[in-house]
Order: structure tokens, then C-alpha cells, then sequence
């Protein structure tokens, strides 16, 4: 597959793009290990998930980042989403998986590995 | 599609080490209609319709119940460019023979319904099966034949019979009545003649062919999808119970996509109202034998428990390795990866369901063109 | 030990049921109890039932008595009766005839009878007034409706009476309907051509009602809620959990009033009468104890005879394999912990 970019290395803190390449809303996937890390910008706070799903491996970052949906008895369909974006579903069979954590509540077990991120002046650092 | 020298199938030959007894050709806008016979084009086509989903699956207005991997970069929807599937699906998850299954429009008129699959069938020989499209020789298709209509199914299948890559029948279960009934035997008789296996796909329709089911409408697509096995359970009950596996001995018939692990205590059930009621009834074996010898299905979506070694029980006691055939359903949401799918195979039933009984009951190859930088899923 | 969750019985004739009716009910026009193109050729009932003056089968105390005390303790009853109605009044009308003979004529002649009320899903206030009426009778251990339905009972409009079998705690038993009421065909294909066939399929349609329950957060709103699958098939249970697992992550956020795994609302709510159709048979009857595990089934079965249907199940028919334990739940414990029957000490199948 020619044009890839080069794989890094895994174990070490990484430059992975700078602010401005990963504006609130976006993500960028970064070619860390076998199959890769996206790295989500969610309202100025970074996060860093494995891009591959525990369920049968699909690529989670081809996934949609939304919210997740609670009751409200309030609104008509009684249900709103919530914290926007702050979720990725599988591309696959839509499974969620909080960003910051790699999980969700109702099934604890099932998580994806998570990375520390920091940005630095104008760059954007994940370890893993 | 970086590929640019010309498409010519290897000259080396790998084993079939997977067959895909369920994938979904589609296709492009209005390429159907060009073979639907005049008489039924003002009927189909005169007024425009458009998305007609309920029980929609997650995410449905972004992903329409498909992987969202899956849709092609010249804005076509999943499954509609041969070239993508050919690399997701045989190079990329490794599936060696694709069994496309298209999806033939149903109506409320018969002989409508079958004109289109008519049409859906000489699409599919045109625009997969031909030599152009069909170069790594690695499709195989469905004969589509509207059950309501058994004289234009038994001419659909007399027509497509003997073509070299058509390998199955496909009707659907949700008609009425069910399978048992002998207005349908034509359809048996003809299949039967030509030995070719019917199969079914999960589809849905409208009102009574919704499937309705008897004590009132799913919500959501979650209960609606669970239940919709009890159609395939009803139907496995009347072709047993009605007698059709005594009329067509060697009728061969696949439930693709309606689940399979509730065939376990049907088997149980149907046996023990056959001890309890024998005396009433005519049929000539143990219902459970009848399921061994003439039905299979498909293992995608694979349901499975939190303790998978219950799975493994469960396949062990219902001889899996007899009535399974591995599917993958690509490229919809609910899509099966070939290399998952096979860890929760008992070893010893393996080779059966990943590709020896589907180079039975579809007559396939036992070896196919390489491909180059194909996955090989084992 | 042993409490027979299932027997079903009936008024004498019809001369005996109109006497339970008031006016202007006893002079309406009402089915009898028998359905006619899904009733057993050959007989719904076992021949011994009928009584030695033509009684109907499961109409005398003294008789069902004399056959059910032979192997059981207990004996938990579920009138049958017409038919879902086209008119919902006439409906609980008879109903409540049915719950008042049963009260009467077996209730209070004999303390080893425990009693099903039934009621109209369709008639709320009716259904409501019924379970005040005698929720608080010592014997009465549960509510009873139809599995035939034209909408599934996890949709709001049934909610208030789970509400109230919740308060009452009174468990909730679905039955097959016999009569000739209205609704749809039996199965997803419309009529069967055989009675087996019928046989096969009619009690699965639990199944929709469950799942639909389940996606519709009833035993997340009703946490005491308890429900008994009384046509038995509890072994479609684990095939359907599996699926119903399967894709409950994906689809929580089309029913966050069902936040968990559609499995973990099974426990304590879900219970099936175990007849003589259900469990394995042939080779892997073997594993019967293995398979009754699964998905927590051993603790939902109770025994039950359906006695004086010719389908009648035996506690001797019950398979060598299963475990003590196992024996114990579904021979009576299980029931005893449900309906609240007090067991004596060192008690043992």
C-alpha cells in the first residue's frame, strides 16, 4: 500500500498534529501501533483511543463521535442527547465507548485502551 | 482501487477455505428497472417513493443499517461497487466465495413481484456473474423467485438453471401462507428437478407480511429483529409438519440471517409433539431428522452468551458441524468478520461450516483463482 | 414435596356458568370453551377427566382433587374461560364469573388450592377492580391474562396494571386463551394447517411479549414485577436472550428506559410453567441440568401438570439427569418462593 505514512513507534510520547489540525469537533488518526490511535478533539479537551473495536475488530475512528441518550419525560419522545460528541459508536455494529474513559456503564469489561494526551505550546502529544 | 493491470484470475489456484453464504449486491439507481418487462414498468415506476424504513437500525439516518465503512467514495450506497466488496470482503476479510444475495422488490400483486425478479435476476447475471464483473470468478448468485407466484418461480428457476454461477434459489418466508402449503409445491418440484438448494433471506414488508406477528407490533427495531426468527422458526415447523421433506425427499432449503440457535429446542419441541401426537400425524420421521437432512443456516448475526462455553454446548448438542454455513452479510451493520466468526467454532466442525458444506449445498469449487494480498483467514 | 403450578379448570356447563353471571350478562350470547380450528383432534383433555356423570374435565374440586393430590401438595389453578371478546364488559363479566366460582366452589373448600385471577388487559378499570377485590384472599396467589394479544404487553397502556399486580405483589401469569374470541392467526405466516403444528408455535409468542417488555423498561419501572409464561417453552428463552444480548448495546440509545443488558432484567421477574413438552429429548436429555443453567432457567420453572389437558406432565417424566437441586426448584421450590407457600421444614421432592 504505497503512500502510508510510516508507523511510529510504540511506547513513547509522540507529536501527532498541532492544534489547528485537530479543531474542537475533529479527530485525526495517527498510525501508532498495529492499528492506529485516533485522537479526538472534544470541546478543547484531547483524547486518545485505539482505533479498533474489542468486538470483532472493525475500525472505530471510521465511527461517528455523538453523544448518548438519556430519559426525559419532558420533551416529546422522552429522550434527549447528552455531552455531544463525547462518545465513539463502532462503525461496525455501533457499540459507544466513552472517549475519556474507553468504556461505557453498561458493560464495564468491554473497553478499548485509552492514551494520555497534553498539548504542549501548539502541539499535540499522546503517549502510546 | 489501485489495481490497473488488466483483470485476469490468477493462474494459481488457492483452497476454498471460506464460503460467504450471505452477501448483499446492490444496485446502482435505475438499473433494475431497465429489465423490468413493459407491463409492469408503469405500475413500478410511475410515482416516485421514497425511503420506506421503520424499525430503523441505529444510527440509521447517517449509517442506513450498513457499516459506515462500507459506503463507496462515488457517493453510492454499500454494496454497489463490486470493486470496493471485492476488497473488503474477499481481500481484506478474507471470504474466498461470495454468495450475493440481492434484495428483490416486494409488492402487493404477484405477478408484479415477479417481474421484478425477473428483472433483479438478469441484473445480477449482467452486472456480477459476467465474465467482466466476475473476472476473480469468486461471486456466486441467487436465483430470485417470487413464492406467491410458483408459476413464475418454477420459469425463473427453469430459465437460470444450469448457468455456471448462479448456485441457489432465493424466495422469501414472508408470504403467506407458510412453505407447507401445496400451492407451492411447483416451486419444490422444480428446484428438486434440478437439484438446486432453496434458500431464504430475511426481507420485510407491509402489514401482514410486516411480518405481523400474532399478539401485536414490535417497538423498536431491538425486539423487532430479535423476534423476527420466530417467521423462520413457523416455517421450519410447516415445511416439517406440512409434509414437504416427505413430498421433495431431497429438497435442500437455507435460512440465511434469521439466527440459528433456536433451532436447538425447536428440534427438542417438534420432537416431543411428534411422540405425544404421532398417531395423528403423517409424517414419516422424527421432525429433528428432517432438520438434519434438509435444513441449514446461516451463522451470521452469531448470538452468543456472556459464558461463551454455553455456545460451544449448545453447537455440540444441535451437531452444528451438520446444519451451519458461515455468512458474513457484508456490508450491513450487522456484518460478521470471517477470522471472529471461526473462534467460536468447536474445532472439529470448522472445516464444515467455514466452507465444506457450503461448497455442498451451493456446488461450488473446491479451489478458486489466488488473489493477490488476500487475506487467508486460516 | 410438590406444588403443581398449572391446573386448569371450568365451570360444569353452561347452565352452571350463567349462574355466576348477573344481568345483562347472563342473557348474553357467549362462546363455550372450546376453540374450533385449534382445538386437539382426538380431544383437548385426558379421557380419565371427564367425570363419571359427564362432568366436564376440571369442573369438580372432588375429582381434580382425587387426581392431583395424588402427587401434589399444592395445586395452583387457572381458569380458562371464553375468549378475548369483542366487548371488553361482557369480557370481564365472564372473568369475574370464572374468579368467583373459583373462590367459592374450590378456594374455600379446600385449603390445598391456590388461586388464579383472571382479567381483562383490555378492561383497566375492570381489571383493577377485580385485583382489589381479592388480592387480599389468602389462597389467591396470582393475576392471570391472555397470551393472545393485539398489542404486546410491554406498551404503556398495560403499565398500570402491572403497576397494580406490583402493589398488590401479585405475580402476573400468561396463558393461552382457549374460547373463541377474537385477535389474529396464531402464528407470523397466519393459520397453521395442522394442530401440531399449532402446538409448536402458539406458546413461542411469549417471546414477543417478553422482548418487548424488556426494550420497553417495564422491569425497570416495575421493579417488583414478576411475570409467569404459563404455556411453558422456557428452553426459547436462552436462544432468544443470546440474540436479545447480542444487540442490546447497539440499540441503547434508541430505549434508554431499558439501560441494561436486556439479561440482567430476567432474574426474579421472569418465570415459566415447565410442561410436558419442554427440556431436551433424545441424546441430549443427558444434559438437561446443564442446559436448565443456562440463562438462570432453574430458577424460573415450576412444574406444572396442565391437568386435564391430554398434554399432561408427569413429575416421573422428568429427566434422571437432572440435579437434585434442580428437581427441588422446579418441583416446588421455586413455586413455594414465588407464591409465598409456606413448606415444611426439611421439605424435599
Amino acid at each position: 500500500m504505497s503512500g502510508d505514512p510510516p508507523r511510529l513507534a510504540q511506547g513513547r510520547e509522540h507529536v501527532v498534529a498541532t492544534l489547528d489540525e485537530i479543531p474542537p469537533g475533529g479527530f485525526k488518526v495517527v498510525p501508532i501501533g498495529r492499528h492506529g490511535v485516533g485522537v479526538y478533539n472534544v470541546g478543547g479537551t484531547f483524547y486518545a483511543i485505539a482505533n479498533y473495536c474489542p468486538h470483532e475488530g472493525g475500525p472505530l475512528c471510521k465511527g461517528r463521535a455523538r453523544g448518548r441518550t438519556v430519559v426525559d419525560e419532558n420533551v416529546p419522545g422522552d429522550a434527549v442527547m447528552v455531552r455531544d460528541r463525547e462518545f465513539i459508536y463502532c462503525p461496525w455494529h455501533q457499540w459507544g465507548f466513552e472517549l475519556a474513559t474507553g468504556t461505557t456503564a453498561v458493560k464495564p469489561e468491554w473497553s478499548i485502551r485509552t492514551y494520555p494526551v497534553r498539548v504542549v505550546g501548539n502541539d499535540v502529544l499522546v503517549t502510546a | 482501487m489501485t489495481q490497473t493491470k488488466a483483470r485476469v484470475p490468477s493462474t494459481t489456484e488457492v483452497p476454498v477455505r471460506v464460503v460467504d453464504s450471505d452477501v448483499h449486491p446492490v444496485a446502482r439507481p435505475g438499473a433494475v428497472a431497465e429489465y423490468v418487462p413493459d407491463k409492469w414498468r408503469k405500475f413500478l415506476f410511475s410515482h416516485p417513493v421514497g425511503d420506506t424504513i421503520n424499525y430503523d437500525a441505529p444510527d440509521y439516518a447517517h449509517a442506513f443499517a450498513m457499516r459506515v465503512d462500507a459506503f463507496p467514495e462515488d457517493g453510492g450506497f454499500p454494496g454497489s461497487d463490486p470493486d470496493l466488496m471485492f476488497k473488503q470482503l474477499i481481500v481484506e476479510a478474507g471470504s474466498d466465495i461470495a454468495i450475493l444475495e440481492p434484495s428483490s422488490k416486494q409488492t402487493i400483486i404477484p405477478e408484479a413481484t415477479a417481474a421484478m425478479a425477473t428483472a433483479t435476476n438478469e441484473w445480477l447475471a449482467n452486472h456480477w456473474l459476467d465474465s467482466t464483473n466476475n473476472w476473480h470468478q469468486r461471486w456466486r448468485g441467487s436465483i430470485c423467485a417470487a413464492i406467491e407466484d410458483p408459476r413464475s418461480a418454477v420459469a425463473e428457476i427453469e430459465k437460470w438453471a444450469g448457468h455456471p454461477y448462479m448456485s441457489q434459489i432465493l424466495i422469501k418466508a414472508e408470504p403467506r401462507p407458510a412453505w407447507g402449503d401445496p400451492q407451492y409445491d411447483p416451486v419444490w418440484a422444480a428446484a428438486t428437478k434440478h437439484d438446486i438448494t432453496v434458500s431464504c433471506h430475511l426481507s420485510r414488508g407491509n402489514y401482514e407480511t410486516m411480518p405481523m406477528p400474532p399478539v401485536g407490533f414490535p417497538s423498536y427495531n431491538h425486539d423487532f429483529m430479535v423476534t423476527y426468527s420466530l417467521l423462520a422458526a413457523n416455517q421450519v415447523m410447516s415445511l416439517i409438519f406440512d409434509g414437504v421433506f416427505d413430498r421433495f425427499p431431497t429438497l435442500r432449503v437455507v435460512l440465511v440471517e434469521h439466527a440459528f440457535t433456536w433451532i436447538l429446542p425447536l428440534m427438542w419441541r417438534m420432537d416431543a409433539i411428534y411422540a405425544a401426537r404421532k398417531s395423528w400425524m403423517s409424517i414419516k420421521r422424527k421432525p429433528s431428522e428432517y432438520v438434519k437432512d434438509h435444513l441449514k443456516f446461516t451463522t451470521q448475526p452469531l448470538d452468543y452468551p456472556e459464558d461463551k462455553t454455553e455456545l460451544s454446548r449448545a453447537l455440540e448438542w444441535m451437531e452444528a458441524e451438520k446444519i451451519l454455513l458461515f455468512s458474513s452479510d457484508y456490508p450491513h451493520w450487522t456484518f460478521d468478520d470471517p477470522k471472529w466468526l471461526l473462534k467460536h467454532l468447536p474445532e472439529h466442525a470448522r472445516e464444515a461450516v467455514m466452507f465444506k458444506n457450503g461448497i455442498e449445498t451451493y456446488k461450488l469449487p473446491t479451489t478458486v483463482p489466488a488473489v493477490e494480498s488476500q487475506t487467508r483467514v486460516w | 414435596m410438590l406444588i403443581d403450578a398449572s391446573v386448569h379448570i371450568f365451570c360444569r356447563d353452561n347452565k352452571d356458568f350463567r349462574s355466576f353471571l348477573r344481568e345483562p350478562y347472563a342473557s348474553r350470547g357467549i362462546p363455550d370453551y372450546e376453540m374450533d380450528w385449534y382445538g386437539a383432534p382426538g380431544g383437548e383433555y385426558l379421557s380419565s377427566a371427564h367425570g363419571p356423570d359427564g362432568q366436564y374435565p376440571g369442573s369438580d374440586p372432588d375429582l381434580v382433587g382425587a387426581h392431583v393430590f395424588e402427587y401434589a401438595d399444592i395445586a395452583i389453578l387457572h381458569p380458562m374461560t371464553r375468549g378475548t371478546l369483542p366487548d371488553r364488559h361482557l369480557t370481564t363479566a365472564v372473568l369475574a364469573a370464572h374468579n368467583e366460582m373459583m373462590v367459592t366452589r374450590w378456594l374455600d373448600h379446600d385449603a390445598r388450592y391456590r388461586g388464579t385471577i383472571r382479567v381483562n388487559p383490555e378492561d383497566l378499570p375492570g381489571a383493577l377492580r377485580e385485583i382489589e377485590k381479592y388480592s387480599g384472599h389468602p389462597q389467591v396467589v396470582q393475576i392471570g391474562i391472555p397470551l393472545q394479544s393485539r398489542e404486546l404487553y410491554g406498551k404503556p397502556q398495560f403499565w398500570p396494571l402491572w403497576e397494580a399486580a406490583e402493589a398488590a405483589g401479585l405475580p402476573v401469569a400468561v396463558h393461552i386463551e382457549s374460547g373463541q374470541g377474537i385477535g389474529y392467526p396464531p402464528t407470523p405466516s397466519g393459520h397453521p394447517r395442522t394442530y401440531e403444528h399449532y402446538l409448536g408455535f402458539m406458546a413461542l409468542n411469549y417471546v414477543y411479549h417478553l422482548m418487548n417488555m424488556i426494550a420497553e423498561g417495564v422491569f425497570e419501572r416495575f421493579s417488583g414485577l414478576k411475570v409467569v409464561f404459563a404455556d411453558g417453552a422456557a428452553d426459547f428463552l436462552t436462544p432468544f436472550t443470546w440474540r436479545m444480548d447480542t444487540f442490546g448495546r447497539p440499540h441503547l440509545e434508541q430505549t434508554p428506559w431499558a439501560p441494561r443488558m436486556p439479561s440482567d432484567y430476567l432474574p426474579g421477574h421472569v418465570y415459566f410453567v415447565q410442561g410436558s413438552l419442554d427440556g431436551p429429548v433424545g441424546p441430549d436429555i443427558d444434559f438437561a441440568g446443564e442446559w436448565l443453567s443456562f440463562t438462570g432457567k432453574d430458577a424460573m420453572v415450576l412444574f406444572g401438570s396442565s391437568y386435564p389437558h391430554f398434554q399432561n406432565n408427569s413429575a416421573d417424566a422428568l429427566p434422571s439427569a437432572l440435579p437434585a437441586e434442580h428437581r427441588d426448584r422446579l418441583l416446588w421450590r421455586n413455586a413455594a418462593e414465588l407464591y409465598g407457600i409456606s413448606v415444611p421444614e426439611g421439605a424435599n421432592s
